[in-house]
């Protein structure tokens, strides 16, 4: 039988994977298997049996430390065919969206990376991904006997879970350790930022004149409740860690309301936000494309809306 | 040392469409993606560093008949010589067969000591072509760079990683990605423009690097390619800041997003 | 510093056409463009007069991306409470060759420039020339930016606001009192709809000028041209007007009002917003023209103040592609000679023993002419009145048919302000 194999550096997001594809493999008359890789193998793989995995495929060798993606594509490919798999799902975090390339290219397979939605069409898995520059969404199918997918993080919603459930499988793996070796870690700077569970997200964008004017923005998100976003060039110039990055290269946000001040709206960052519930656009520019984005529009300087909105808030 | 940096050109983002929820590409013209220029900016600076070295451009022409144009400007940012591989196989190929495409293009360049690509491509941002390639040529690769130094015939990386920041070492040859954070492109001046038409550029077809139209043939199938539908309200608020800002208030929280 | 034969500053169709005629003869000429491309930021209202320039470079105009070839005219006088159209199809307009096209910038800047590479010309986008450098009263070359670059000789097609050319003092700061601005939409619509809105067969096209109602009583009108699969819309304004009337209408209003007007937004339904832009034209006529060359340099198109608003029509473009035809040959000629400084005379000489300046001179009173704002109200009006009366039909017993054209006219034209002006119209 063929098999669907899931795999994420990161458990949470390997979690969702494997509850996916249980559903993918009942409706595809496939079994599913994950790989828990590393220091933590053992642990993660009892989570992920619970939550839908049939075998856990556990991978401990020394070389593995560190998950450098050519040994973790190197064991996902021996892992991938002594499990059988048709189907190589991984997350598409950094980590995984570089695995994905490696990882396809020792399997033979076509690849789809980044994608947002996995659905089951006929006998087949189909992803889609964002296509020029997020304009327009991709629907593919992959033809190759191996076929890789990167599934973007909180792509799929987990369900219930059964304690216990899933056989651990040790793999014979031989690997060699990295030719990349890991010099050091550094923290960044400024405090960790999880914009995947923010509630309100206000995103500020180049209509910011100076990073001293951030207190604005932070005192609005005080008011709200809200996390910090940004655009693509408030990262690059290191204004904000890139942790708070919104869109095509950053957090694809889910938020129930997200606020834009200063943001003109190009494709690559509207991407971030679409799936948010209420969108609220503040630009200077009346024919900014945001506006069309946004369910509340308002036309104005955001060093006069920002302050004022601050202030009735905390009034309110 | 030899730095062959894979570009892409793609149609001007701004350019495109939308109708019907197609993308119109008819007439839009093709640019060198904006990524990429960060991958040849990072090239130029590292030649700069190490010196006596030479910066390669490599592309693939993806349906860009004006490629020779579009290439100048990776000439007048200052690369010493570009390669393109045009054939229409190439066009429809999917990353798998452009990545062996450009693995037989640098071995038949003679190889490199490093070779630079974009984190992704600018308009398809797959991500697939560094690392397919590093495969290809069985070498080491690192991502996401954003700091990138050459010296003792070593490599060293600074990528961002979740909440750390992680500095790589690797020998050479060896493929790295850039992202955006990594430079600022140099904007070409007048005098490199000039000179750029004089610099010399190659033009191979499949043929030329050893490979046929079903070495490439597309393994995926694009089952649709459509903008999404957003709905959204599109109300205007108008009024003076503090005006706006009331309404605001009120609308949200008639909307169940704001406690009243 | 770098020295090539000729500079030509400026991507438009002056610029362009000097380049064409200079690299088909071997001349080592760059072209330099600020916009991402030839025709990025051009702006025209639609239609090429072919005619005048189809002998020079006849090879270009037969393969040209034209739009349409205008073979149906309409003007509208457009009042508040009605419209007069007058349609004119001839079939001299309607046969080849064509006199006249609608064209898109864009389309046919981008492709004249790729003729030029073609001929071995260099066309350079995205540099913006800052100075032409002078040496003792000479043009010797231009700084862009960092970088100088000598020439023999400089083509100077920088557009109607001249910054470069008027730094330099080759030419006067140009009053925006002599100036109108065009802005302009250009508006999607399927072919069959145009065709059949206009009444033309498939792949014709149509020129549509109102006036009126359009611009409130300024001087200026509105212009409809068709293309292939869009439309070209837009106001003309006179500056003048625009900035001295007192209720300040913005001209997006004006523009949105014009759009609306119920005899007008039929026309516009159902398209889609491709492209807004807008841009200066110059007024001043054949008064406005500067002295055309000088040491090193010669000035063309709008820059050499080279347009002629003929209320029912705005030419620029043919005159920018004849002075860019005339700049090239009167180069090329001067350097066969073995004596660059020939090249001014003869440039000069050229253009004003053709229609190119003597079209200007002819029409060097309608400047004057169309200050007159009774032409954009009174006149609009009137004929609207004659109409309006002509097929009104009520209850009470109809007058004859002369009685009623002859009541309006009287009403309207007999009098001494109106007879006045018309004997004015001589001059144009
Ligand atoms: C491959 C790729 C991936 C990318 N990924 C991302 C991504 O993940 N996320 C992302 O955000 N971008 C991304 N980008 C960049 C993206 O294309 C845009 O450049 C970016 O989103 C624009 O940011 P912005 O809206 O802040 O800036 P701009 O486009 O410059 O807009 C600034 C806006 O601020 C308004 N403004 C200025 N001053 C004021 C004021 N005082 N008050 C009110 N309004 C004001 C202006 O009217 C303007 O509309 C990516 C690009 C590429 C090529
Ligand atoms: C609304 C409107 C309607 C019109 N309608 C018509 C019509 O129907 N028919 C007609 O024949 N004419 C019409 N005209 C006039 C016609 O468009 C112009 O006369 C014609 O475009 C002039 O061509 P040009 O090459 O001289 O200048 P432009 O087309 O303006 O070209 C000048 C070029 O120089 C470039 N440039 C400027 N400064 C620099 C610099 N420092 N460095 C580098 N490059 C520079 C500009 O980017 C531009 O590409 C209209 C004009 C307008 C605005
Ligand atoms: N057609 C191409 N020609 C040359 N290099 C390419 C091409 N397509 C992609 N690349 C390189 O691969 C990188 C990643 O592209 P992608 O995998 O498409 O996201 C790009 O930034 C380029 O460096």
């Amino acid at each position: 039988m063929a098999d669907i194999l899931v795999y994420s550096d990161l458990l949470t997001n390997a979690k969702e994977l494997a509850y996916a594809g249980k559903g993918f493999a009942a409706a595809l008359g496939m079994g599913i298997s994950a790989a828990a890789l590393g220091p933590n193998a053992d642990a993660d793989a009892a989570e992920l049996g619970a939550y839908g995995a049939d075998r856990v495929f556990v991978g401990k060798d020394p070389a593995l430390e560190g998950l450098q993606t050519d040994v973790v594509a190197e064991a996902l490919a021996q892992i991938a065919k002594e499990a059988g798999a048709e189907y190589v799902i991984i997350g598409s975090t950094r980590r995984g969206k570089e695995l994905a390339g490696r990882l396809a290219q020792k399997l033979g397979a076509a690849a789809v990376t980044d994608a947002g939605s996995v659905v089951v069409e006929g006998s087949d898995l189909v992803a889609s991904h964002f296509s020029y520059g997020g304009a327009t969404v991709a629907k593919e199918k992959v033809n190759t006997p191996i076929k890789v997918f990167a599934v973007m993080p909180k792509t799929f919603e987990v369900g219930d879970v059964v304690a216990g459930a899933g056989t651990v499988v040790t793999p014979s793996l031989s690997l060699t350790p990295s030719a990349v070796k890991l010099v050091e870690t550094k923290p960044k700077e400024g405090a960790a930022v999880n914009l995947d569970a923010a509630d309100r997200l206000v995103c500020i964008g180049r209509g910011l004149a100076k990073k001293e004017d951030l207190p604005m923005v932070e005192s609005l998100c005080a008011a709200l409740g809200a996390e910090m976003g940004c655009t693509k060039s408030l990262c690059d110039w290191e204004w904000l860690s890139e942790n708070r990055l919104v869109g095509l290269s950053g957090t694809k946000a889910k938020p129930t309301l997200y606020l834009s001040c200063g943001i003109s709206g190009q494709v690559q960052h509207t991407v971030g936000i679409g799936t948010s519930k209420i969108i609220v656009a503040i630009n200077k520019d009346d024919k900014a494309p945001i506006f069309a984005f946004a369910d509340y529009g308002l036309v104005g300087d955001i060093y006069a809306v920002v302050p004022a909105l601050t202030e009735a808030l905390k009034k309110k | 040392m030899k730095i062959i940096v894979p570009v892409k050109t793609n149609p001007d983002l701004q350019m495109i469409r939308i109708k019907n929820r197609e993308p119109i590409l008819e007439a839009v013209p093709y640019k060198v993606g904006d990524l990429d220029k960060n991958s040849v900016e990072a090239a130029l600076q590292l030649q700069a560093a190490v010196g006596d070295t030479q910066v390669v451009a490599l592309t693939i022409a993806e349906g860009n008949r004006k490629i020779k144009d579009t290439m100048k400007e990776v000439l007048a940012m200052g690369a010493d010589e570009a390669y393109i591989l045009s054939d229409d196989a190439l066009t429809a190929a999917d990353q798998a067969g452009k990545a062996l495409a450009l693995a037989k293009a640098i071995e038949k360049i003679g190889g490199a000591d490093l070779i630079v690509f974009a984190e992704g491509s600018t308009d398809n941002y797959s991500g697939q072509m560094g690392p397919r390639v590093a495969e290809l040529l069985a070498l080491p690769e690192i991502g996401y760079a954003k700091k990138l130094t050459v010296a003792d015939g070593k490599l060293t990386a600074e990528r961002g990683m979740g909440d750390l920041i992680e500095v790589l070492e690797s020998s050479l040859p060896a493929v790295v990605t850039v992202t955006s954070e990594i430079n600022e492109p140099r904007i070409p001046t007048l005098m490199n423009i000039m000179k750029a038409g004089k610099k010399p550029t190659t033009e191979w077809t499949l043929g030329d690097v050893g490979l046929d139209a079903a070495a490439v043939a597309p393994q995926k199938a694009v089952l649709s390619n459509l903008a999404e539908e957003q709905q959204r309200k599109n109300v205007m608020i108008e009024g003076s800041a503090e005006e706006q800002c009331a309404a605001l208030i009120d609308a949200l929280i008639k909307d169940g997003v704001l406690e009243a | 510093m770098e020295k090539v034969d000729c500079i030509v500053v400026g991507g438009g169709l002056a610029g362009l056409s000097a380049a064409y005629g200079l690299a088909s003869e071997g001349l080592e000429v760059i072209l330099i463009e600020r916009g991402d491309y030839a025709g990025a930021k051009n702006v025209t209202g639609g239609r090429l007069y072919v005619s005048p320039i189809r002998d020079m470079y006849p090879e270009l105009w037969e393969a040209a991306p034209f739009e349409r070839p205008v073979t149906r005219e309409f003007i509208t006088l457009l009042n508040s409470g009605n419209a007069t159209t007058i349609e004119f199809a001839s079939d001299k307009f309607a046969a080849q060759p064509y006199q006249s096209y609608t064209v898109l910038r864009a389309t046919l800047d981008l492709w004249l420039s790729e003729q030029v590479m073609e001929k071995g010309g260099m066309v350079i986008t995205n540099q913006r020339v800052d100075e032409l450098l002078m040496e003792d009263g000479k043009v010797i070359g231009i700084r862009a930016g960092e970088d100088e670059i000598g020439a023999d000789m400089t083509i100077v097609a920088e557009g109607v606001l001249g910054l470069v050319s008027t730094k330099a003092g080759l030419r006067q700061k140009p009053s925006w009192k002599d100036h109108a601005v065009g802005f302009k939409e250009t508006i999607e619509l399927p072919q069959e709809v145009i065709e059949s809105r206009w009444h033309l067969s498939p792949g014709q096209g149509a020129a549509h000028l109102f006036m009126g109602e359009v611009t409130k009583g300024m001087l200026g009108g509105g212009f409809l041209y068709t293309n292939k699969s869009s439309i070209s819309f837009g106001i003309v304004l006179g500056m003048k007007d625009a900035k001295e009337r007192a209720d300040k209408i913005d001209v997006y209003t004006l523009l949105d009002d014009f759009k609306a007007h119920p005899h007008v937004a039929p026309l516009v339904a159902g398209g889609e917003l491709l492209e807004y832009s807008a841009h200066v034209i110059s007024e001043a006529g054949y008064a406005g023209i500067p002295q055309l060359y000088g040491d090193g340099y010669l000035l063309a198109g709008d820059t050499a103040g080279l347009a002629l608003n003929q209320l029912y029509t705005v030419r620029g473009m043919d005159f920018a592609v004849a002075s860019g035809y005339y700049a090239a040959k009167a180069t090329l000629e001067a350097k066969q000679q073995g004596d660059l400084s020939a090249a001014g005379p003869m440039y000069e000489k050229m253009m004003r023993d053709t229609w190119v300046i003597k079209d200007l001179e002819t029409a060097q009173h309608i400047p004057h002419f169309i200050e007159n704002p009774r032409i954009f109200t009174h006149y609009p009006q009137s004929v609207g009145r004659i109409f309006e009366r002509l097929f009104t039909l009520t209850s009470d017993p109809t007058e004859g048919i002369y009685h009623k054209v002859m009541g309006s006219v009287k009403q309207d034209f007999v009098n001494a302000k109106t007879v006045k002006e018309l004997m004015g119209v001589r001059k144009i």
